[in-house]
């Protein structure tokens, strides 16, 4: 059966893997390739880099960052998102590596190449990343680059129930980096039309992710910060979700991961 | 001693460089072309492949590999599609209309079903004897694909279940196509393009 999945995620800001809090304060961490190496190694089901000034400062997809993931010779499914201006910067970062594109400014600035990316690489490849809060209710839809919160745009909602887009990474903006912070009412309020919904942003523990993977509409679950916290978080994290169909913690899972000696 | 060479197959079209990394890391010579002077030296081909059927079908005829494909085909050259280059193998794909596939393994390309998405891991089904997956028989592997293969049984050697029993591994002689990436299946997929390249290699 399909088993849910379980993302590494990496926040990278001016080219350099960072912890991120509340979509507001960094802190450096390290080369993007090392972390992604480590989740490579340790299981990940997917791994998620995000490159969250590229947007904002209009520097197109971070191909230098790619250009060093693509020579790790990773065993571990890719998404990249940030930056993405066109269909040809989409199909690019494919070239470049990547598996899937997530797509975040775009969905406000140019939803047409949102259409045309799929139609060239596959709506199964095309994630819409929606920042959101719950705000007297309802959600809100965080547009990062003006500060400013709006309802979900209608016409972003029909990619996704037409099947331009085929998931939707939900990201708590207000709680990321926060532990055990994630508000499910964010999921339990997106009017998904089915599983296709990812989960990220303050999610740390076992428990809450079992919770999340309890609802009807939730794939997968992404974890951020909280994976560089403490070793092996990610075998971790899979023992505390015995009963959810998920692959098994790994320990390697590459032939990197096995030195030649052993 | 010389290394066995792979070929794969270059149109231009999505990510040939994992595929290379790891067929390079199992020990095959690894060349990336779309020349059919380069693919001619080398034992076996692979056609991978990430996008949608009719941009891919028609960046491999833009390129004329399609006649190159078919010749190999008939000349009994081992042959591997990944994703959608197992789909290419087939006779034609309802993906944005109907588009002719390469006609290699009889079966046509058809959605899983109205909004259903493949994405993630999934195990497959396989006979624990067959010489090309038996010993991947209950693994998972990452799959990424809303349409899928329906052949022959003949032609079908595993299975996975998304809501219905679809073909993931495909065979016809030397010609195998698989619907997941095992090139991003972590030590699954390393097993299983050993076993499989091995197994065509000395076919």
């Amino acid at each position: 059966m399909l088993n849910q999945r379980l993302i590494g995620v990496v926040t990278v800001k001016d080219g350099w893997a960072v912890q991120s809090f509340g979509y507001g304060r960094w802190l450096p961490m390290g080369k993007p390739e090392c972390v992604v190496e480590n989740l490579d190694r340790w299981g990940a089901d997917e791994i998620l880099i995000l490159c969250l000034d590229r947007s904002r400062r209009q520097l197109g997809p971070d191909f230098a960052t790619l250009e060093r993931l693509k020579r790790l010779n990773l065993a571990t499914p890719l998404i990249y998102g940030g930056g993405i201006r066109s269909a040809e910067d989409g199909v690019a970062v494919v070239q470049l590596g990547a598996d899937r594109v997530c797509v975040d400014a775009l969905l406000r600035d140019d939803l047409t190449a949102v259409h045309k990316l799929s139609r060239q690489l596959g709506a199964q490849a095309v994630v819409a990343a929606l920042p959101l809060s719950v705000v007297n209710g309802a959600l809100a839809w965080r547009d990062y680059r003006r500060a400013t919160d709006t309802s979900l745009d209608p016409a972003v909602l029909a990619a996704l129930n037409d099947g331009t887009i085929s998931e939707a990474l939900l990201i708590d903006w207000r709680h990321e980096g926060s532990p055990g912070a994630f508000d499910p009412e964010i999921v339990r309020l997106f009017p998904a039309r089915g599983r296709q919904l990812i989960a990220f942003g303050g999610l740390s523990e076992s428990a809450q992710l079992a919770d999340l993977f309890a609802l009807p509409t939730v794939t997968a679950a992404g974890v951020g910060n909280f994976l560089s916290y403490r070793e092996h978080a990610i075998q971790t994290l899979k023992a505390g979700l015995p009963g959810v169909a998920m692959r098994p913690a790994a320990y390697p899972t590459s032939e990197r991961s096995c030195p030649e000696s052993v | 001693m010389s290394r066995r060479g792979i070929g794969i197959v270059d149109y231009g079209v999505g990510n040939h460089t994992s595929v290379w990394r790891t067929l390079y890391t199992l020990g095959y010579r690894c060349k990336v072309t779309s020349r059919p002077e380069e693919l001619d030296t080398m034992d076996l081909l692979v056609l991978p492949g990430v996008g949608a059927f009719p941009a891919a079908m028609q960046a491999i005829h833009a390129r004329g590999l399609a006649t190159y494909l078919r010749a190999a085909a008939a000349a009994d050259r081992p042959l591997l599609g990944i994703c959608l280059g197992m789909q290419m193998l087939a006779d034609s794909s309802t993906e944005y209309g109907e588009t002719p596939g390469l006609g290699l393994i009889p079966g046509r390309v058809d959605a899983i079903g109205s909004g259903l998405w493949h994405i993630g891991w999934n195990s497959i089904d396989a006979s624990p004897a067959d010489p090309l997956v038996g010993r991947s028989a209950s693994e998972s592997f990452y799959f990424n694909h809303s349409y899928a293969v329906d052949c022959p049984i003949e032609f079908a050697v595993a299975h996975a279940t998304l809501g219905r029993r679809f073909p993931v591994v495909t065979r016809r002689g030397r010609i195998v196509g698989v619907q997941f990436h095992p090139e991003k299946s972590q030590l699954a997929g390393r097993q299983l393009l050993t076993d499989i390249i091995g197994g065509l290699l000395h076919a």
